[in-house]
């Protein structure tokens, strides 16, 4: 019997390398016809750092994050990711530099089960081809026992051992983004982006949330990008905060100077501040 | 090598000279690399043989020397059905120290309440929360040295050398071990048999819980009325759901499955409990008689949403059950029709469903902590599992009291086993008489003196013992009730006949020196909504769904029903539906379940007044105490209904 609890293996390796998540966004511009959803927007995230990005509705905030993962391409601007250059790549090569993410809509698929969704996110590790697997070789069956191990460990640090079998489409909302998370994960990613992970949670489950986020982040030494709507969430776990408005960065620093600040207040958070 | 065989008996009549740990040492030797300990985790199940059960105790014991601690010293243990639990509970008693276990329920003031009644100086906690509650007493819990938690997800941020995880004293006991190898041994072996091993907290549905104190010749005693009475094997599966806390888990866990063989199988969650409990598929059960009816309610609740064929065959299978079960109980012969029939419905209905529910391996099941309702005794059997009555309690060191095959009657609870007396004392009060006794509670001599006296048990039950020996419980000896009229009667009786209705979670009559009896009952709200939805009632909370009129109309004509089938003058004539589950956290419930009855009594006194006097609704506000300790209050309507 094995004391693992805790301490999962996607994270188990000491090598520097594998956690190494480094991204520059420089000069970002993206727009849709006459509108510009980014304008000009650079910033930077650090091995280690969980960054979040916060704005009203329609500051740009997912097409920002779009456009770093490859599903938009901006027309002017740069974003190097480990020292890479990587604007303009489809999404599955981004995904291959080690860049996971979760949507804001979910897009899991909901006839498959929790088991099954999560297991996408290994199929970037998956070596083997079309025939060996039909023949379910020894040899895969050991790949499959190792993916399934990681699977398995990212399912019970998440807690969703009583939904491992269940399809998808009958989970609760709340529940369905902790998959998403789960999915993400298991793509190992050095860098993981995450849109809006709390919306629509019930307290409850966002406290299970953040108490999954500041785990990965503190202990494993997970780089996120956190783009989300609650400000309590944001203020207690960032240490960095950038707001977006209209597509253009208009502040930028520690939670507390953010909700301090001017433009911020004026922007974002009302009056009163 | 065959999966099952039987240990032989000269070999164990020797163990009985041992302390718990000195046995598992010498059935490691023996049981060597067959399983002892099943764990599900990562979806797998993990094993541990006798062996490396011996080996994990053992480095127990040296980490806990290496911290200091010393014989007759006291550990509290906080934590979830686990091997952990075994190793830390075994590894403290290897070394003579005494545990006790706490629910891992409680709220922090209860934690610190107890861990210094009984001045615990190391604490094994399950997990952060469980931490986070005793840092927030920590100033209250001056003589506690370590807290050692099991699960190290979110630990990582705290730096507090007041704590260990149970790997790093795995660790240090490697290390003294290496240091010097016999000291297990001879630790090991200073131990007596007369030795306090554990104490445990009695339910206290009245006043503060007692600590009932066992010896390890307790456990071995306990342990030997089960392998001598009941089918059990080398490899037989025990699955362990009931709170360590409890007397249930204990006298299995360091007494039956260590002298028999048997493995302690533990499930992945609380959550996954059904799922993992049909993959074992458990040998023996013994489970409280909730767990039984919630189970039965849920077999009718889905059986009632099956298709039509189903529905018919599960109908009729379950009529001509019934039919057989009763014949049996009054010892009329079955006519051979109607064997034959029950053959063919096992193999339509009740296996397969006996199946689904992980229930077809059992040899033996017993229901006890509280009287169950004939008719969930009545129904079980009917499907064929082998649901008996059993009896017993803390201070006996367990279930002492079981229905021997063959001889099952539903109202009652069986005859000793081996080694056992029960005689009826003055006011038919319950006594017992056997080795397995427990030897006192812990500092309050006078609770002693008045539980035994002359050796024998004093249990505080009302019962008689029936022609054939069988002994009946009638109720709490000090909750027997007498109406105006003079009829006395026993509210467990009528609340456990409420309480088999599927919609019916909870239920407290009340009637001493009244006129008739009246109850409060608390619907159960999973049954009760999905019977809304059913019929496109809306409702929002517990409290909505509880006041709503068609759930009132719904339990009064269950209500009647039952009623029906009681006694005149134990018939309820008021009910009120509370806006509110019992809960143990507002200490309506002790830890165990069980009602508080002076305390729900004096709680809830405006409803009762109103159900005695002439009021339709009546306001009320009500206190609630939510997890985290701050209280919340419920202000609501709730109205008296007329049963007739």
């Amino acid at each position: 019997m094995r004391a693992f609890r805790g301490e999962p293996s996607i994270y188990g390796n000491s090598d520097p390398e594998r956690m190494r998540a480094e991204l520059k966004v420089e000069g970002l511009s993206l727009a849709f016809g006459g509108l510009m959803a980014l304008n000009n927007v650079s910033l930077e995230v650090k091995t280690g750092e969980l960054l979040s990005i916060i704005g009203p509705n329609g500051a740009g905030k997912t097409s920002l994050l779009n456009s770093i993962t490859g599903f938009y391409h901006p027309q002017r601007g740069r974003i190097i990711f480990n020292g890479e250059d990587i604007t303009g790549l489809p999404p599955h090569e981004v995904t291959k530099r080690g860049i996971g993410r979760t949507f804001q809509n979910i897009e899991l698929f909901p006839g498959m089960s929790v088991l099954a969704n999560v297991f996408l996110g290994r199929h970037l590790y998956c070596r083997y081809g079309f025939f060996p697997a039909s023949l379910f070789l020894p040899s895969i069956k050991r790949e499959e026992v190792r993916h399934r191990r990681v699977v398995e460990e990212i399912i019970d640090f998440l807690e969703m051992q009583p939904i491992r079998k269940k399809l998808v489409g009958s989970l609760p909302y709340g529940l369905r983004k902790r998959v998403e998370l789960a999915r993400a994960l298991a793509l190992e990613p050095k860098l993981l982006i995450l849109d809006e992970p709390f919306a629509g949670m019930t307290l409850e489950e966002k406290e299970d949330m953040v108490r999954f986020l500041k785990e990965i982040n503190g202990r494993w030494n997970q780089t996120i990008i956190l783009v989300e709507h609650d400000m309590a969430v944001v203020m207690s776990i960032s240490e960095r905060v950038i707001v977006l408005n209209f597509g253009e960065k208009i502040a930028e620093g520690p939670p507390d100077y953010v909700k301090n600040h001017p433009e911020v207040i004026k922007a974002y958070l009302g009056e009163e501040g | 090598m065959s999966r099952l065989m039987k240990l032989d008996r000269a070999y164990l009549d020797k163990l009985k000279e041992h302390t718990i740990p000195q046995i598992l040492a010498k059935q490691a030797e023996v049981l060597k690399d067959r399983v002892a300990i099943r764990k599900k985790s990562l979806g797998i199940w993990e094993t541990v043989t006798w062996q490396e059960y011996l080996s994990f105790v053992r480095n127990v014991s040296l980490g806990l020397l290496s911290l200091g601690v010393e014989r007759g010293e006291h550990v509290a243990i906080i934590m979830d059905n686990q091997p952990e639990w075994l190793f830390a509970e075994l590894g403290t008693q290897a070394i003579g120290g005494i545990t006790i276990n706490l629910f891992t329920s409680s709220i922090p003031k209860e934690l610190s309440v107890h861990i210094n009644r009984f001045g615990s100086t190391i604490v094994f906690a399950q997990d952060q929360e469980q931490v986070d509650k005793l840092i927030e007493v920590r100033d209250e819990l001056g003589d506690v040295r370590k807290v050692i938690y099991v699960d190290p997800t979110g630990m990582a941020f705290y730096k507090d050398p007041w704590l260990l995880s149970f790997r790093e004293l795995l660790e240090k006991g490697k290390e003294l071990d290496r240091k010097n190898p016999k000291l297990f041994e001879e630790e090991l072996w200073k131990g007596k048999k007369d030795d306090v091993n554990l104490m445990i907290m009695t339910s206290g549905t009245t006043g503060i819980p007692k600590l009932a104190m066992l010896t390890h010749a307790c456990f071995i005693d306990m342990a030997f009325k089960w392998i001598d009475s009941a089918p059990i094997e080398v490899g037989d599966n025990w699955i362990s759901i009931t709170p360590p806390a409890w007397i249930v888990d204990q006298m299995w866990g360091i007494g039956v499955s260590i002298l028999s063989g048997m493995v302690m199988n533990f499930v992945e969650t609380q959550e996954t409990l059904s799922e993992d409990y049909r993959e074992i598929g458990p040998a023996i059960t013994i489970t409280s008689s909730r767990f039984w009816e919630d189970l039965a309610s849920k077999i009718r609740v889905k059986m009632e949403d099956s298709g039509w064929l189903k529905r018919k065959l599960y109908d009729i299978g379950l009529k001509k059950g019934v039919e057989v079960v009763e014949m049996e109980s009054k010892g009329i012969p079955v006519p051979i029709h109607k064997r034959f029939m029950r053959t063919a419905f096992q193999h339509m209905v009740y296996r397969p469903l006996l199946d689904r529910v992980g229930c077809l391996q059992i040899k033996q099941a017993v229901t006890g902590g509280h009287p169950i309702s004939p008719d969930v005794i009545k129904f079980f059997r009917a499907i064929g599992l082998n649901l008996k009555h059993g009896y017993g309690l803390t201070e006996g060191g367990g279930v002492f009291q079981v229905q021997p095959d063959g001889e099952v009657r539903p109202e009652t609870v069986g005859k000793p086993l081996p080694t056992t007396e029960v005689r009826i004392g003055e006011d038919n009060e319950v006594l017992v008489r056997s080795p397995s006794l427990f030897i006192g509670y812990y500092k309050d001599e006078e609770a002693t003196r008045k539980a035994l006296r002359d050796g024998w048990l004093h249990t505080g039950d009302a019962g008689h013992i029936d022609e054939e020996g069988h002994l009946i419980i009638i109720g709490r000896k000090e909750e027997i009730m007498r109406l105006k009229g003079g009829d006395a009667f026993s509210p467990d009786f009528i609340e456990t006949r409420l309480k088999f209705s599927p919609y019916i979670k909870e239920a407290v009559v009340f009637g001493e020196g009244r006129e008739w009896v009246a109850g409060l009952i608390c619907i159960d709200f999973g049954n009760v909504g999905s019977w809304a939805e059913a019929r496109m009632i809306p409702y929002t909370t517990y409290t909505d769904l509880s006041q709503d009129p068609a759930v009132e109309e719904l339990i009064l004509s269950e209500v009647r029903r039952i009623n029906n089938e009681l006694p005149k003058p134990m018939r309820l004539r008021k009910i009120t539906l509370l806006y509110k589950m019992l809960d143990a956290d507002d200490e309506e419930l002790t830890r165990t379940g069980k009602v508080r009855r002076k305390f729900v009594q004096e709680k809830y006194i405006d409803i009762i007044e109103a159900m005695y006097g002439e009021k339709k609704e009546i306001q009320v506000t009500g206190k609630v105490q939510y997890r985290d300790g701050h209280v919340g209050t419920i202000t609501t309507n709730v109205r008296i209904l007329d049963v007739e």
